[in-house]
């Protein structure tokens, strides 16, 4: 297989007590949309300031094309583009000052492509930015991030603030980096905004990853919900030792139930209580994820 | 490529910049447009006569109607370093740690230059930050030469330079403070205390006898409380500065190498 772009081991970074990142391990390919999904607050930010070298892991191992980002960042920055999370610009500054000060630093003489994507993007450039909306702003940090066709584009939370319209232009651009050969790693804590556009994604919570997969393979492990009508009143006793099962709804002889894996014996243990009716929902990754974020209890695994 | 980062910077600190060196400009016209007036007033000179401690407050010490006694009281000894310092103590302050808190900070650290060489970049600026100031104070002072007010150039060079090296101590410590915390209102707060502190030694030094032994301790001393303004710049004073500001500026590189930029 070929060599990844990023390639994460145990990486850890602590702030203090219950805060920072715990044994991250990701590995993502050349070419790839990769997501890094969570709630706001689960590490996403800390993982991508320690893959640019903004911080120092405690311990664990990162490498940028190979490249260590703690001794090698120059030569990892000159093939990344980075949108920060927070993206703060230079009040007084236009968006054209920006874009040429940022431009001349990077060494970029062709701006034909950063014209493009001003235009794709309508991006104001000639207001000083304190005085533009958070997403005029997003548009520049989205160009200032593009514009010297990076290797790798690591985008924070890259839609927040863009209107639906510039979210599908914003969608189209990453298809066209990653048709390109290029990769782009984003992260979000938007179900919606990342299945439809990554390939694989890895999902964090309290600073560990909890899965990391395709969008396919989790909708496959996703819940499916099933929901069982009986003659007489039932208590949630019947379904709650079964594995794969979770009690959503237990009333006056209707049962809902969060099913993942084979059905088989949920089946064998409502056909004993002489169900009448039953329905059931297709998987739903956004049961799935939302049961990632809930289940305090559940183990830890390092998928990659 | 090299110097972006300075120059943006320079752009971001220009009207400040320029601001002051035309308020400063004002100023010292002022001064030394007032000197005729005063230059024969004996019972100025009594203010200082005593060692009067009040006085040694302000910077005054010494006669007060010769030239380089009516300069030094009324511009070497406080308003020229206080203005290089608010420059230089608020640059070096916002340039690390200020831009790290406003979040700018991480779209520089991002670029292909090191953080070493960023930081470079900075302390350049920094340095910078002073001379516009200093300079207009200069070509008011030689302008003084009009009102009577003679001036000798090794101590008007001397001064200048003293004070623009205590703006780049200072600075660098600001810098390395930042660079350290990453907090501007700590490197704010603990910058501008030690500058206090090095102010009141020095300028007390000459009527508190016990303090006298402690102005080596000040920064001051060695850039404007030395006599520098009749006297020149000592070349062992001006190693000392010099000496401060590479000390800080080596340790301000090696803790930004360090610094968790957001």
């Amino acid at each position: 297989m070929t060599e990844p772009v990023v390639r994460v081991e145990s990486l850890t970074r602590r702030f203090g007590a219950n805060r920072g990142i715990e044994q991250v391990s990701f590995r993502v390919r050349p070419g790839e949309v990769f997501g890094f999904l969570g709630p706001n607050g689960a590490g996403k930010s800390t993982t991508i300031r320690l893959l640019l070298g903004l911080y120092r892991p405690s311990f664990g191992r990162i490498q940028v094309f190979g490249l260590d980002p703690s001794c090698d960042s120059v030569a990892i920055h000159r093939r990344v583009g980075y949108l920060p999370g927070e993206l703060a610009l230079f009040p007084r500054l236009t968006g054209r000052q920006h874009l040429d000060r940022f431009a001349r630093a990077r060494g970029l003489r062709d701006h034909s492509y950063r014209d493009e994507l001003v235009e794709r993007f309508t991006a104001e450039l000639d207001r000083p930015v304190r005085t533009l909306s958070k997403g005029n702003r997003q548009k520049i940090g989205l160009v200032l991030a593009f514009m010297h066709r990076p290797d790798l584009l690591v985008l924070d939370e890259p839609t927040s603030g863009l209107d639906p319209l510039l979210q599908n232009e914003f969608i189209s651009l990453v298809r066209e980096t990653v048709s390109d050969g290029r990769t782009v790693f984003l992260s979000s804590h938007e179900l919606d905004e990342v299945q439809r556009v990554v390939d694989r994604l890895s999902i964090i919570k309290q600073g560990r990853i909890i899965v990391t997969d395709t969008v396919e393979g989790l909708r496959k492990a996703a819940p499916r919900t099933i929901e069982f009508r009986f003659a007489s009143t039932v208590t949630p006793d019947a379904f709650t030792g079964l594995d794969g099962v979770r009690v959503l709804h237990c009333a006056d002889g209707r049962v809902t139930l969060s099913v993942t894996g084979s059905v088989g014996p949920l089946l064998r243990a409502a056909a004993i209580l002489d169900p009448v009716d039953l329905t059931a929902r297709p998987a739903d990754l956004d049961e799935l994820f939302l049961s990632y974020y809930r289940d305090e209890a559940e183990g830890v695994s390092d998928g990659r | 490529m090299a110097g972006d980062i300075a120059r943006l910077d320079l752009a971001l600190r220009r009207r400040s910049m320029y601001g002051y060196a035309i308020g400063m400009a004002v100023y010292a016209f002022v001064i030394v447009a007032l000197y005729p007036s005063f230059k024969n007033d004996t019972s100025l000179d009594k203010f200082t006569e005593d060692g009067s401690t009040v006085a040694a407050l302000f910077g005054a010490s010494g006669p007060l109607t010769t030239p380089s006694g009516w300069l030094n009281a009324n511009l070497y000894a406080n308003f020229v370093p206080l203005v290089v310092l608010l420059l230089t103590i608020g640059y070096g302050a916002s340039s690390l740690a200020g831009q790290d808190e406003d979040g700018t900070l991480a779209l520089i650290a991002t670029l292909p230059v090191s953080r070493r060489r960023i930081a470079l970049q900075k302390v350049a600026t920094m340095a910078l930050q002073a001379v516009p100031v200093s300079l207009a104070t200069v070509l008011c002072v030689l302008a003084g030469r009009g009102f009577d007010l003679a001036i000798g150039t090794s101590g008007l060079v001397g001064v200048t330079i003293g004070s623009l090296l205590l703006g780049i101590d200072f600075g660098a410590i600001a810098m390395l403070v930042g660079a350290v915390t990453g907090s501007r209102g700590t490197t704010l707060g603990v910058t501008s205390a030690l500058a206090a502190a090095a102010y009141l030694v020095s300028s007390l030094a000459p009527v508190v006898s016990w303090l006298h032994p402690a102005r080596y301790t000040s920064l001051f001393f060695y850039a404007v409380g030395d006599g520098q303004v009749s006297r020149g710049l000592p070349l062992g004073w001006a190693a000392v500065l010099a000496g401060v500001a590479a000390l800080a500026i080596v340790g301000c590189l090696l803790a930004f190498d360090r610094l968790d930029v957001r």
